[in-house]
């Protein structure tokens, strides 16, 4: 009998297996779990021309800016809610070096539900008036066959990619999400049913019998999942929900990179120039890391 | 209930306008914002409307906290979370909480009756605009993105547009993006648009408050807050108002409004300011 498959890899091979140039959705929303540790892959193996498609984009987008790594960016939201403006991303759009196609935040996720329902498209009702539609002509409007109304035919997502970042999968790719599960992890689901590549980087490599004990927590079962990396803290800065709060402290250095050339190459040499995710954890240093755990509610 | 009390400030003055507008068994949605200005006039005036609603004539009233928490119980917190979707919220107890997007309430049905929001610009049919400042593909100005306005503006029932700011480059002619859409060409216009329902109904802001000809499709000045004058609302506008002079004032809340924000809505000022100085100015005029 053949062995159970393993699509562990480590970062670098996951990472080396997206083009550039490719639709990348991450998953998480807005600054919560993104998958910060792959976008630092991302960065170390110099990566260009990306389109980061998806609903809310924080941290991982202005990284990828700052580095001049993306050619366009398709969402509803680009900051870092309480720390302000994402202002190397504002910096590369207002000098004309990165497209910005605007979507509204619903439509974003309904466009990887057409992905989910194999669609072309999603049909919209509300979008007149909005310059939404003045500035991105793959937008079509139509009348609805059935009731003649006015429909606009938004395109689907379309990830060539998609990465999201769990708390535990096994090695086969069953992927385990919280109980107390939110929006950022909603939307992780449904971005692994909207794409055929789907690489998970994982807090911890779980075997099959813990998968199994927590069957209800799938809902990314191994056939949705290419390849799982594991990646502890592989949302730093950013929360995992069940595992880690957010790292202010790390908001607040990254907020200053933008304040000049010379202090984005420091924070690059110390948390992106080095060998690989446990060396940027080494650089963060257990201590502080350790004060971030979520006890969740101890249940 | 106190003898004296404090005189309100404009934040609670603008809480009990709101809380007049709601009716019972609607559902009210505000997002959690952050930073001092945002955060009163996204979140604190709003969520005091809502309890204050709540607890006087709109006892069947659901209040959506960042969209995601149905009623929560505020009481339990030391502070207001900065975040929408980490411990601290996912913890708070509430009637219902969602987990999917969109979860308990069918957006696109009409499920939520009313929604808040703030922009950069507004503009005089009442188009509001968070996305940049200048030509869209090279502005010189790039802001977050419309984020849920779109929908807020045509999906829920009707908006309220918290302004903590009343500026001539706030208040324009024409917004530089359309990212939630008001009253262009009237009720008609927006007929026309194909949209079902919704759209402004007051915009705020420290001096005034608008609200909407539908019919004309322009925004109007409802009343002017104690102590403002006429002319400053209209040079501070950087469109043309009409006549301002039997514009009503704001009514400023009585003693039992006010002790209840103070005493039982927001005992421990978690969602407005109360230090003087800090709680914007003082409104003295005709109670209500």
């Amino acid at each position: 009998m053949m062995k159970s498959g393993s699509k562990l890899l480590s970062a670098a091979e996951a990472a080396a297996s997206v083009p550039d140039g490719s639709r990348i959705g991450f998953g998480g929303f807005a600054v919560y779990q993104k998958p910060m540790g792959f976008v630092r892959e991302l960065v170390r193996q110099k990566k260009k021309g990306l389109t980061i498609v998806g609903s809310a984009q924080s941290y991982e987008v202005d990284l990828l800016a700052a580095v001049c790594a993306l050619d366009t960016v398709e969402t509803s939201y680009v900051g870092l809610e309480a720390y302000g403006m994402a202002r190397h991303f504002r910096r590369a759009v207002e000098s004309g070096r990165l497209k910005v196609v605007d979507y509204p935040e619903m439509v974003s996720w309904d466009r990887f539900r057409a992905n989910q329902e194999n669609l072309p498209f999603w049909p919209v009702p509300f979008l007149g008036g909005l310059d939404i539609l003045t500035t991105n002509s793959a937008i079509r409007k139509f009348d609805c066959p059935l009731t003649g109304r006015i429909m606009y035919a938004v395109p689907a997502a379309n990830p060539d990619v998609v990465v999201i970042h769990a708390l535990a999968a096994d090695e086969r790719g069953n992927v385990v999400t919280p109980a107390k599960h939110l929006l950022p992890q909603a939307n992780d689901v449904l971005l692994a049913r909207s794409c055929d590549r789907v690489i998970v980087t994982a807090e911890k490599i779980v075997d099959n019998a813990f998968i199994r004990r927590h069957a209800d927590q799938v809902q990314i079962p191994s056939y949705r999942v290419e390849a799982v990396v594991e990646m502890p803290w592989g949302a730093h800065p950013t929360p995992a929900l069940g595992a880690y709060h957010a790292d202010r402290s790390a908001y607040e250095a990254w907020v200053e990179t933008a304040d000049g050339e010379a202090v984005l190459e420091r924070w690059l040499d110390r948390h992106v120039r080095v060998a690989d995710n446990d060396a940027y954890l080494d650089a963060i240093g257990g201590a502080r890391l350790a004060r971030l755990i979520d006890l969740g509610d101890l249940t | 209930m106190s003898v004296h009390p404090e005189p309100a400030s404009l934040y609670e003055m603008l809480a009990c306008v709101l809380a007049d507008d709601m009716r019972d068994r609607e559902v009210g949605f505000t997002g959690l914002l952050t930073g001092e200005a945002a955060a009163i006039w996204g979140t604190g005036i709003p969520v005091v409307a809502m309890e204050l609603a709540r607890r006087t004539h709109a006892p069947d009233l659901t209040m959506l906290l960042a969209g995601c928490y149905h009623n929560p119980d505020l009481s339990v917190l030391d502070r207001m979370p900065d975040c929408e979707h980490d411990a601290q919220l996912r913890d708070l107890p509430a009637e219902a909480r969602t987990r999917d997007y969109p979860g308990q309430w069918a957006l696109k049905r009409g499920d939520v009756s009313f929604g808040f929001s703030s922009a950069v610009q507004v503009d005089r049919v009442g188009n509001i605009n968070s996305v940049c400042i200048g030509d869209h593909d090279r502005p010189k100005v790039r802001l977050v993105g419309p984020i849920l306005q779109p929908e807020h503006m045509t999906c829920f029932r009707r908006e309220y547009v918290m302004m903590p700011r009343h500026e001539r480059r706030c208040f324009v002619e024409r917004v530089d993006f359309v990212s939630g859409v008001g009253f262009p060409g009237g009720r008609k216009g927006r007929e026309a648009l194909g949209l079902d329902w919704g759209g402004p109904r007051f915009v705020m802001t420290p001096l005034c408050i608008f609200d909407f000809d539908e019919e004309a499709g322009a925004m109007k000045v409802r009343s002017i807050h104690p102590g403002v004058a006429p002319e400053k609302v209209q040079a501070e506008t950087g469109f043309d108002l009409g006549p301002l002079d039997n514009v009503p004032q704001t009514p400023v809340p009585d003693a039992r409004r006010l002790d209840l924000i103070r005493e039982v809505v927001d005992p421990r000022c978690l969602l407005l300011p109360r230090e003087r100085g800090v709680a914007g100015p003082i409104m003295t005029g005709d109670t209500k």
